[in-house]
């Protein structure tokens, strides 16, 4: 009986009356937060062509590298323009932008940096998560130093504050490149070897380029480089065996070279991938006709992809070094045909 | 005079069909928010019935897959004039992540039926959307429901183009 008093005497109040007839939604509710991560946002004086946003980007029509006119002053700018009709917001381009400042801006995830060690040790030790299969043997190696090896929301994490860089989790992890140990010295050389022994791989698939050009689909071409020359030469970068050998394994798992040939007995002057180039490689000349630098050519596939005479012919390496010493070592390199659609 | 009354009553009770085309129903689930107290959909007259026939707003949220090319289309010819359609997020634009090389989806959905909004986003704030559905309902609908009264029928507007 109280109740039904008191809801009655709740009821008959003036302001109850009143919000129940002018029912409406707070305005900050209907606001955009300013976390709210929105299409982004272009600034164009900073790009440098490399294409990593719109290999990023997982929507197919959101983001294009295109280039404006050179005139007589200066050269013409490559920059993204971003499509809302097809941009979800993930905001990957921003992530991938390698540019300082960034040319794309999109939400916040992007200023996040990663932590650094702050042990003095040669090498940074890191799990990835990717390819951890969560057998925790690098739980079980790690016993004596506590907490450096932890379990963390179902994922095997190092604690780079307590490891003490030993190195046997590495030893003992059975699933080759899960516990990951990275060179944390030396950076400016690792760079010019992997910058040697890319350049050397792709002028060595280069030479080959008339052999490869007539590669049917399911036929792959295959090149043994020996790697005595390039050790000899990443030697005198730094001497120091282990980085090496670390470093060439890096780069032979992980590096896929795209490969781009040109058959220009069949080019017809149509002109097609002139204006679809992004980064202006391929000129049209009177006398000459149609050429492509390959200095600036950026291995985007467009105009292998536009080309309706099968001038340009794109293909993919992937590389293997053998378990060998440097010194007698190869690298295997198998190159095959892309399977990107063609118009 | 009966226009003017009609406009008043048009304007201030809105039903909305949601027609989802084969998306991943980030944007149905967007809709859905705008019908929770948060929200709150009906302050502004506008009632969600998922019924063609008694619908002046069609939302198209999907890429628009193999079978609802024609079934749109007769959606669209059930609902009973004047009627706007709004498309929500990218999908009925663009295809969006579905459109890929290979894939069988058949946006944009402007190329089946007339589309009168957009709003881009994957998927859109529901502020967007009511923002949306609040710019292009009542103010389209009152004009639609004099021009169809000049003539235009039913099987002339939902006349779709062909897919470029």
């Amino acid at each position: 009986m109280s109740s039904v008093i008191w809801y009655l005497y709740e009821f008959a109040r003036k302001s109850w009356a009143e919000k129940f007839a002018d029912a409406k939604t707070d305005q900050e509710i209907m606001e955009t937060p300013s976390r709210f991560r929105d299409f982004p946002e272009v600034r164009k004086e900073y790009c440098i062509a490399c294409g990593a946003c719109t290999a990023a980007c997982p929507a197919p029509m959101a983001i294009k590298l295109v280039r404006t006119k050179d005139n007589t002053h200066e050269k013409g700018i490559t920059y993204p323009i971003i499509n809302n009709r097809g941009c979800i917001r993930c905001g990957f381009c921003a992530e991938v932008c390698p540019t300082e400042p960034k040319t794309l801006l999109c939400g916040e995830n992007h200023h996040i940096r990663e932590k650094f060690t702050i042990f003095p040790q040669e090498k940074l030790y890191v799990i990835d998560d990717y390819l951890c299969i969560r057998c925790k043997k690098c739980l079980e190696t790690c016993k004596n130093v506590a907490g450096a090896i932890s379990e963390v929301d179902k994922k095997m994490v190092i604690d780079q504050s307590k490891c003490i860089g030993c190195g046997d989790c590495v030893k003992n992890c059975p699933v080759k490149g899960a516990v990951k140990a990275i060179y944390v010295d030396h950076v400016e050389e690792q760079k010019s070897i992997i910058n040697l022994v890319v350049n050397t791989l792709e002028s060595r698939i280069d030479e080959d380029q008339d052999k490869i050009m007539f590669l049917e689909p399911p036929e792959v071409y295959k090149i043994d480089y020996p790697t005595y020359e390039l050790a000899q030469k990443a030697r005198e970068i730094i001497p120091q065996e282990d980085l090496i050998r670390d470093t060439f394994e890096k780069i032979t798992d992980r590096l896929k070279l795209r490969i781009l040939t040109w058959n220009e007995e069949k080019c017809t002057d149509c002109r097609l991938c002139v204006s679809e180039c992004p980064s202006g490689a391929i000129t049209y000349d009177e006398e000459e006709g149609v050429k492509r630098d390959p200095d600036k050519c950026l291995r985007c596939s467009i105009c292998y992809q536009t080309c309706p005479f099968d001038v340009p012919g794109y293909y993919l390496a992937r590389f293997q070094l053998t378990d060998d010493p440097l010194d007698e070592g190869l690298i295997q390199i198998t190159i095959k045909p892309s399977k990107l659609p063609t118009q | 005079m009966l226009d003017s009354l009609k406009d008043v009553i048009r304007k201030s009770s809105i039903h909305v069909c949601l027609v989802s085309t084969g998306g991943c129903n980030g944007c149905d689930i967007e809709v859905v928010a705008l019908l929770s107290p948060r929200y709150d959909l009906e302050q502004y007259g506008i009632y969600v019935h998922n019924n063609p026939r008694e619908a002046d707003v069609i939302l198209i949220a999907g890429a628009v897959t193999e079978q609802w090319r024609e079934k749109l289309q007769r959606i669209y010819a059930k609902a009973p004039e004047p009627k706007v359609v709004v498309a929500v997020g990218n999908c009925p634009l663009s295809g969006d992540v579905f459109n890929q090389e290979g894939g069988s989806v058949y946006a944009p959905a402007s190329d089946f039926i007339p589309v009168d909004a957009e709003i881009s986003g994957c998927p859109p704030r529901p502020s967007e959307i009511l923002a949306a559905i609040l710019a292009v309902g009542p103010d389209a609908i009152a004009t639609k429901g004099r021009q169809a009264k000049g003539g235009h029928t039913v099987e002339e507007k939902a006349e779709g183009g062909e897919k470029v």
